[in-house]
C-alpha cells in the first residue's frame, strides 16, 4: 500500500469511516473499488507514457524525456515530500553513447528536482572511456561521484571493495524488485546478501535479422540452385548462418548489395569481446557444466578450447563474405550505421536494434526486421570429456547474457549525510521505476526490457508497435532470460582487462597476423598473466559465485 | 651590525646593505626546522603507507601542503640569509619548485611505478617486481610492433617537409591573394587532431557515405576502404596527420624564407643563375638552419602520435597502425595496467632522447661541413 493512501486512511474520523464505508457499497456495486481504480489509473499512465511521442512519430527529444519523468513522479511523491532535499547536491555519472542514457536522465530527472529542491551535477563519459575511469577513481580512492550507472561486471570492483550504499527498504517497495526476471534477481546486484543495485537494463545479445532477405523468393530459388540443403529462411545454428552469408555473397537485395552476418570487429574498449561471445557461447556453453569463459576450479582460459578457436575460425572464414570495411567496425558502427541502415542482414546485439528499429529517425529496417535468441549450434564442446556432445533434444542453445545489464549504484559516500542518502537512493529510484522503465524500452534509450510486466503484448500494440515485429522482440528477450542453458557473465574485477586484452589478439587475428589456435593460445597466456596480477585465489572465489557454484 | 654604504658580496653582486647575523642565523634555523619537519613528515607517511608504522595521515595531501609550506620556508630563509641575493632568488625559486614538484619527481616517480606489479584491479597494494616488467617488455610483440610502425611515420616526416617547403616557397612568390591563402593553409594546424579524425578519418572517409570514398569509386575503386588494409591503413593515417602538420613545417619555413638576404638571390640572378639553380644553390642550404629546427620538432612531435589512431583505427588492423603511445594508452586506460604502462613509457621515454641526442649530433656533424 502507497503511504499517501495508508496516511489517509488512518486519518479518517467514524464520520469520514461511514460516509467511506457507504461509498465503497455504492462502488462494490458497480465493481470499481479503489483497488482496481488504483490499477486501472497506473495502466492509464503506462499507456500515456508511451504515446510519448508515439511509435513511429519521430525520435524522442529532451522535452519527451521531461515529460515522461514527470508523469512518473507519483512513487516518488509518497515517500519525498516537495522541496525536501533543498540545498543537496548530487553528482551522477553515467554514459553518453549515442546520445542516450545521461541525457535521458537528466531529462526524467529534471521534474525530481524541481519537486525535491535537490540539484544534479552530471559526469558523461563515452563507452570506451567508462571503465578505465571507474578503475581509476576505485584505485585511487578518489570516487567523486554520488551516483553511477553501472554493469554487473563491475560489481566485483565496486560492492566487493566496499564503496556502495546497501539499498533501504523503501526504495525496494519503490522500484518493486519483485518485477524484475528472474536472472537479474539475486546474486545479480547483491553482495554478502546485501543489495545495492537497482537495475535499469537486462543485458542478452539477441539476434537480429532482415525478414525481407529471408522472405526473398530470388534467393530461395538461388539457394535451391546451388544444392543447399534445407529450406531458405533464418538459420537456427551457427553453421547455418556461416552457410547463408557465404550465399549471400555477391547477390543483391532489392538492388542493393547483399550480406550475411556481420562481425563487429574493431575493438571497443573492451566491449567488442562480447560479440565474439555470442558467437562461442552455443559451443563452448555445455548444459551440464555452468562455466565457459574458464574452469571454475582453476581460473584457467577456455578461450583457446576447441569451441572458442571454432568460433574464432567461423569470424575468419565469414569476413571476406562480409562488408569490405568490416575490419574497421566497432560494434557501434555494425548496429547502427550498417544494420539499422540498411546493410547486412543478420546481428548479435543488445535490444538495442529492437527499441531502435521503428523509432530512430536513421533506421531504415523497422518494416523488415525479426528477432530470435542467438542461434545454436548442431554439437557443443564438452570442456570435462574433450568431446563434441551432439544433444538428444537438437542443437544446443545457449544465450550470451552479455553484461547483464546496467544497473543504478549509490556509492558509500553519502551514507554519512542522511539526507544526501535519502536523496541520492530516491532519485535512483525514479529512474529505475517501474513504469519509466517500460517507456525505456520501448524507445531509444540504451535499456531493454528487464521486468515481467514489460512483456505485456497489449501495452506494446497499443502503444502503435506492430504485433508481429514486438512479439518477435520481446520473445527473442524473454526466451534468452529464461533459458536454461544461459551463458551467464562472471562478476569478477578486472574483467574488462581480459576482454581488452583478447581485442588486441583478436584484431591481430583478423588482420592475418596469426591463426585461430595460435592467437587463441596468446589471448589465454596473457588472461593467466591477469589472473595471477589481480589474486587468482580471489578470482576463483568470485568466479564461482557469480557462477552460483 | 648595519651599513648605509653599497658593498659587495663574495660573488660581486652589489647589494643594499649586510645582512645581520641574528637574522642570518635566523633564517639557517627557519630552513633546517622546515626541512626537517618535511623529512620527518615524508618518512612517517612512507613508513605509514609501507605498513611498517600504525600512524600517518589518510592519504598523501598533508605531504603536499608540508613541501608548499617547506618552499615558503625556503623562500624566506633565503630573504633572511642573503638579503638582497635571497630576493633575487625569490624570482625562481617557485618556478624551480614548481618543477621539482611536476616534472623532476613525476619522472623519478614514475621510474618506482615501472618497477611494481601495479593493477586498478588487484586485491593486494602494488609491490616491487624487479625486472619483470622491463622482461616483459622486451618479449612484448605488440609494443614491437608499435614502435616498428613509429619509424615509417617518422618516415613520413620527409614527405612532409617536403610539400611543406614547396608550400612555403609558394606563399613566399608574389601571388595574388597571398595573405588568404596563408592563413587558408595554417587552418589545419589550428584543428584539434581529435576533430580531424571525426571529420576526415570518420566522416569524409567513411566507406558507405564518405564523399572521399564516393569519389574513390568514380574513379574505379570499387571497394575504397581506406582503413582495411594494413598499408592503405597506415597511409591514411600519415595522411591525416600531414594535413595537421604540414602547415606547422610550412609556417617555420616561411619565416625562414622571409628572412633570408634578398641581395644574396638578386645577384645569382643577375649572374645568370636558373631558378632552379638558385634554390638548390643558395636557398636550401641557407634554409638548412631552420629546416633542421622544423623537422626535428616535427620528428618529436611525431614520435607522440596517437590521437588520429586512437580515434580512427585503436590501432587496427591487426596493429597496422598502432603506435606505441596508443598502445601504451590500451595498456593504462583498459587494462589498468599501471606498473607495466608505466615501465612501456620510461622505456620510450629513453629511446627518444637517444634518438634525438644522436640525430641532432649527426645534423650537426653534417651542418658543419656543409657550411
Amino acid at each position: 500500500m502507497r503511504i499517501e493512501l495508508y496516511n489517509h486512511f488512518t486519518s479518517m474520523s467514524r464520520r469520514s469511516v461511514l460516509k467511506g464505508a457507504a461509498a465503497v457499497s455504492a462502488l462494490s456495486a458497480t465493481g470499481a473499488l479503489g483497488l482496481s481504480t488504483q490499477a486501472q489509473s497506473q495502466a492509464d499512465l503506462r499507456a500515456q507514457i508511451l504515446q510519448i511521442p508515439g511509435v513511429g512519430k519521430g525520435q524522442p527529444t529532451d522535452a519527451d524525456w521531461q515529460k515522461v519523468g514527470e508523469m512518473c513522479l507519483g512513487a516518488t511523491k509518497t515517500n519525498v515530500k516537495e522541496g525536501e532535499f533543498a540545498g543537496v547536491e548530487l553528482t551522477f555519472l553515467g554514459l553518453n553513447n549515442q546520445n542516450l542514457h545521461n541525457l535521458l536522465f537528466r531529462g526524467f530527472l529534471k521534474p525530481w528536482e524541481t519537486y525535491t529542491g535537490a540539484k544534479i551535477n552530471w559526469i558523461d563519459l563515452a563507452q570506451a572511456d567508462y571503465g578505465p575511469r571507474l578503475q581509476q577513481a576505485i584505485a585511487t580512492g578518489t570516487v567523486d561521484f554520488d551516483i553511477i550507472e553501472m554493469g554487473a561486471p563491475f560489481e566485483g570492483d565496486v560492492c566487493g571493495k566496499g564503496l556502495a550504499s546497501e539499498m533501504p527498504d523503501w526504495v525496494k517497495a519503490q522500484i518493486d524488485m519483485d518485477d524484475y526476471v528472474n536472472y537479474l534477481k539475486a546474486p545479480v546486484g547483491t553482495w554478502n546478501g546485501k543489495t545495492y543495485r537497482i537495475s535499469i537494463d537486462g543485458d542478452c545479445h539477441n539476434f537480429n535479422y532482415r525478414t525481407d532477405y529471408f522472405s526473398d523468393a530470388d534467393l530461395a530459388a538461388a539457394w535451391k540452385a546451388e544444392g543447399h540443403e534445407g529450406d531458405w529462411g533464418v538459420p537456427k545454428t551457427w553453421q547455418k548462418v556461416q552457410e547463408a552469408t557465404k550465399f549471400l555473397k555477391g547477390k543483391k537485395v532489392a538492388g542493393q548489395d547483399a550480406y550475411g552476418y556481420l562481425d563487429p570487429i574493431k575493438g571497443w574498449g573492451g566491449f567488442g569481446f562480447y560479440f565474439l561471445g555470442s558467437r562461442a557461447t552455443a559451443y563452448a556453453k555445455h548444459p551440464d557444466d555452468k562455466a565457459w569463459l574458464f574452469d571454475a576450479d582453476t581460473m584457467k582460459p577456455r578461450i583457446n578450447n576447441p569451441a572458442w578457436v571454432r568460433a574464432i575460425q567461423d569470424v575468419i572464414d565469414a569476413l571476406p563474405s562480409e562488408p569490405a570495411d568490416q575490419l574497421n567496425a566497432d560494434p557501434g558502427t555494425t548496429g547502427f550505421s550498417q544494420f539499422l541502415a540498411g546493410t547486412g542482414s543478420m546481428l548479435s546485439w543488445w535490444g538495442d536494434i529492437g527499441s531502435n528499429a521503428k523509432t530512430n529517425d536513421s533506421s531504415v529496417i523497422g518494416d523488415t526486421c525479426g528477432f530470435d535468441i542467438l542461434p545454436g549450434s548442431d554439437d557443443v564442446y564438452n570442456a570435462k570429456t574433450g568431446a563434441w556432445d551432439k544433444l538428444a533434444s537438437g542443437p544446443n542453445y545457449a544465450p550470451n547474457m552479455a553484461y547483464i545489464g546496467w544497473g543504478v549504484y549509490v556509492m558509500a559516500r553519502v551514507d554519512s549525510d542522511p539526507a544526501k542518502q535519502k536523496a541520492a537512493w530516491s532519485a535512483a529510484a525514479h529512474i529505475g521505476g517501474k513504469d519509466i522503465s517500460l517507456w525505456c524500452a520501448a524507445y531509444p534509450s540504451g535499456f531493454q526490457p528487464y521486468r515481467n510486466s514489460h512483456f505485456n503484448l497489449a501495452e506494446w500494440v497499443a502503444a502503435g508497435y506492430d504485433e508481429a515485429f514486438i512479439k518477435s522482440y520481446l520473445d527473442s528477450e524473454a526466451n534468452s532470460y529464461n533459458h536454461p542453458n544461459a551463458a551467464i557473465e562472471p562478476r569478477i574485477p578486472g574483467i574488462f582487462q581480459y576482454y581488452s586484452a583478447a581485442e588486441d589478439e583478436l584484431s591481430k587475428i583478423w588482420a592475418g597476423g596469426s591463426d585461430a589456435q595460435t592467437g587463441a593460445n596468446n589471448i589465454a597466456a596473457a588472461w593467466d598473466k591477469i589472473t595471477d596480477g589481480i589474486g587468482r585465489d580471489k578470482q576463483i572465489e568470485l568466479y564461482k559465485a557469480s557462477l552460483g557454484m | 651590525m648595519t651599513a648605509n654604504a653599497p658593498t659587495t658580496t663574495n660573488d660581486q653582486l652589489p647589494v643594499g646593505y649586510d645582512v645581520p647575523e641574528i637574522r642570518r642565523k635566523s633564517g639557517r634555523m627557519l630552513v633546517t626546522a622546515a626541512t626537517t619537519a618535511l623529512a620527518v613528515i615524508v618518512l612517517f607517511q612512507t613508513l605509514y603507507s609501507a605498513g611498517a608504522s600504525p600512524y600517518g595521515f589518510e592519504n598523501w595531501r598533508p605531504v603536499m601542503y608540508a613541501y608548499i609550506l617547506w618552499g615558503i620556508c625556503v623562500g624566506a630563509g633565503q630573504v633572511m640569509m642573503h638579503g638582497e641575493a635571497g630576493h633575487r632568488a625569490l624570482f625562481l625559486l617557485p618556478a624551480l619548485l614548481f618543477t621539482i614538484a611536476l616534472v623532476i619527481f613525476p619522472t623519478f616517480f614514475g621510474l618506482y611505478i615501472a618497477f611494481t606489479d601495479w593493477n586498478l584491479s588487484a586485491f593486494d597494494p602494488p609491490k616491487f617486481n624487479g625486472w619483470a616488467n622491463l622482461k616483459s617488455l622486451m618479449a612484448d610483440a605488440y609494443y614491437w610492433n608499435a614502435l616498428l610502425n613509429m619509424i615509417y611515420y617518422v618516415l613520413a616526416v620527409g614527405a612532409q617537409y617536403t610539400i611543406a617547403f614547396g608550400l612555403a616557397l609558394l606563399l613566399n612568390a608574389d601571388i595574388k591573394a597571398r595573405k588568404f591563402f596563408r592563413v587558408a593553409f595554417l587552418l589545419p594546424f589550428m584543428l584539434s587532431p581529435v576533430a580531424v579524425s571525426w571529420m576526415i578519418g570518420k566522416s569524409l572517409m567513411e566507406y558507405r557515405f564518405g564523399p572521399i570514398s564516393t569519389l574513390a569509386r568514380l574513379f574505379g575503386w570499387d571497394n575504397p576502404a581506406f582503413f582495411t588494409t594494413p598499408w592503405i591503413a597506415r597511409a591514411s593515417i600519415m595522411v591525416m596527420d600531414a594535413w595537421v602538420s604540414i602547415p606547422f613545417i610550412m609556417i617555420l619555413l616561411l619565416a625562414g624564407l622571409q628572412a633570408l638576404p634578398k641581395e644574396i638571390i638578386e645577384a645569382a640572378k643577375v649572374d645568370g643563375a636558373t631558378a632552379w639553380q638558385s634554390f638548390w644553390q643558395i636557398t636550401f642550404p641557407l634554409m638548412l638552419p631552420v629546416s633542421v629546427t622544423a623537422v626535428i620538432l616535427r620528428i618529436i612531435f611525431e614520435l607522440k602520435l596517437a590521437d588520429i589512431v586512437i580515434n580512427v583505427t585503436s590501432g587496427g588492423p591487426g596493429g597496422a597502425t598502432d603506435t606505441v603511445s596508443s598502445f601504451i594508452f590500451r595498456e593504462y586506460r583498459d587494462r589498468a595496467n599501471v606498473g607495466y604502462g608505466t615501465m612501456l613509457a620510461e622505456f620510450y621515454l629513453v629511446i627518444i632522447i637517444i634518438f634525438v641526442t644522436l640525430l641532432l649530433k649527426l645534423v650537426s656533424g653534417r651542418m658543419r661541413k656543409m657550411t
